[in-house]
């Protein structure tokens, strides 16, 4: 393990304007990379895609493991995990039973008010093949990608909330950015309040949050879902609920874990864009109602000197003329209640 | 005749045997599947070859080489091209200007040494990251990946070394 014993290759090879020159290299390549966020993306989305395979093969048995070396732990609790799941078992069956009523509710009160019904979601299974906790980078790669429609910017979660997006597409698989990566920062919504804010991730397991409004105060606990702003992720995905940052400001403490999720869904969100209705002469407003489009303004000819001039051109056309045709003016019924 | 072609054939293979480590080395440690769970960040395994032979065979592992790992360092991790790079080449300066103290520590001294240059790298990674989202990373995450780098150092050296010894060694020439 000495160092010591291994002799040196003086002046073969160094000097420091290699050195110097591929630092610049580097720079530029970080400098191209900050301009161009997809400069390796095609590369590294053919990697793995060439790697998915093995990745599958690999994985198997190291999943097994790691489920028998977590296990070990939990044969000592098994009996009061027991009695804890039994119990919140009875309590989401009571929450179920209300929600079941409440949506009932809301769809009944959506026909009488003939709201705009919530747009619809489709999804796409897949299995997660990857993981890669680097000290700057949080990801997951999943076994699905464009041949399956998957497309970036689309929203990952699991069967208790939201864990991240994607960020890059293979033919066959997709790199998903964690909720708690660096580089994630979404629009987000807190309840009660509908306080909006913005939730970013630090690389640690509780993201921060950003009010949009620094007068908000917020309660622990308080309930996180996606706003939807941007039309990029749907509304009212569940996130996660909100703790204090001891340093400051609050945290919030994510639903979904990453580290465990094993099948999640891509969901495609497709906000339809309305297109405005091309504008006829007959749309504006006058004219719609069977008036006469309003005069131009007259070209001012001379300076104006006295407070009360006298017009100089003739007066414009009121805007307001009686219709062509004469309406008689509505009046209340007068058969049968005389 | 086909002996001078032997000498040359091994030469040029001892030549890329450092290289292929690192490659090797940047491949395994970024493998996207880990036995832990992910509950650490991996280590730095490209850089272990990088060090070593940046320290006793420098004309075998030359700035070129520890560019070419960072990029592919950079290219495996996904995260933004370069920064690996540039931090590689930092711990590769240190290196070449204190070679012979590098080189002249043994034990828990040359574990020590290793992780200097280690440090030089992920601090620099650190920064170049902080710099490109205006956001310093957090600490801790960096600090336990230099921590596994330097622990799995302390078996990847005799690994290391006898590579050295069976491959590359025999054909060194100008010492």
């Amino acid at each position: 393990m000495a160092n010591g014993t291994f002799k040196i290759a003086r002046n073969k090879g160094t000097g420091q304007l290699p050195i110097a020159l591929l630092t610049a290299l580097a720079i530029a390549l970080i400098l191209i990379g900050k301009a161009q966020s997809t400069l390796f993306d095609q590369t590294r989305a053919s990697v793995t895609d060439w790697a998915a395979p093995a990745l599958q093969v690999v994985r198997a048995p190291l999943v097994g493991l790691d489920r028998w070396m977590g296990s070990i732990g939990e044969i000592f609790s098994v009996y009061r995990e027991n009695l804890r799941l039994k119990d919140e078992n009875a309590r989401l069956r009571q929450w179920r039973n209300a929600a079941i009523v409440l949506d009932n509710r809301v769809k009944r009160y959506q026909l009488l008010l003939r709201a705009v019904p919530d747009p619809q979601l489709s999804s796409v299974m897949a299995r997660v093949i990857g993981r890669s906790n680097q000290p700057f980078l949080q990801t997951m790669i999943l076994d699905a990608g464009k041949t399956q429609g998957i497309k970036p910017g689309q929203a990952v979660i699991d069967a208790r909330g939201m864990i991240g997006r994607i960020f890059l597409t293979g033919h066959h698989t997709s790199w998903v950015i964690l909720l708690t990566d660096l580089n994630s920062r979404i629009p987000v919504r807190i309840e009660p309040g509908n306080a909006q804010a913005i939730m970013a991730g630090d690389n640690t397991d509780a993201p921060l949050l950003d009010l949009l409004s620094q007068r908000v105060v917020l309660k622990p606990g308080a309930q996180v879902v996606s706003s939807g702003d941007g039309g990029l992720l749907p509304p009212g995905l569940a996130i996660g609920t909100v703790v204090s940052n001891p340093a400051g400001g609050y945290r919030v403490v994510l639903l979904a874990d990453s580290a465990s999720s094993e099948d999640v869904n891509v969901v495609d969100f497709k906000l339809k864009t309305e297109q405005p209705p091309t504008t006829t002469p007959n749309d504006l407003p006058a004219t719609a109602a069977g008036l006469p489009p309003a005069a131009p303004p007259a070209p001012v000819t001379a300076p104006v000197v006295n407070a009360t001039p006298a017009p100089a051109t003739p007066a414009p056309q009121p805007l307001v003329k009686p219709p062509a045709t004469q309406q008689p003016p509505a009046s209340p019924p007068e058969n049968g209640n005389e | 005749m086909e002996r001078a072609d032997n000498i040359m054939g091994g030469r040029i293979f001892s030549s890329l045997v450092p290289g292929v480590l690192g490659i090797l080395g940047a491949i395994i440690a970024n493998f996207p599947v880990s036995i832990l769970g992910g509950l650490v960040p991996p280590p730095l395994l490209a850089f272990m070859p990088l060090y070593f032979w940046a320290m006793v065979r420098p004309d075998l592992m030359t700035p070129f080489w520890a560019f070419v790992l960072g990029i592919l360092q950079d290219l495996l991790t996904g995260g933004p091209p370069g920064v690996w790079a540039a931090a590689f080449l930092a711990a590769y300066f240190l290196i070449d200007r204190q070679r012979d103290i590098l080189a002249s520590l043994s034990g828990i001294g040359a574990i020590a040494g290793f992780a200097v240059a280690a440090l030089t790298a992920c601090v620099t990674a650190s920064l170049i990251v902080g710099l490109y989202y205006w956001h310093m990373p957090p600490v801790a995450a960096m600090l336990v990946q230099f921590a596994m780098t330097v622990l799995f150092y302390i078996p990847g050296v005799v690994l290391l070394g006898i590579v050295h010894r069976r491959l590359v060694g025999p054909y060194r020439s100008d010492f």
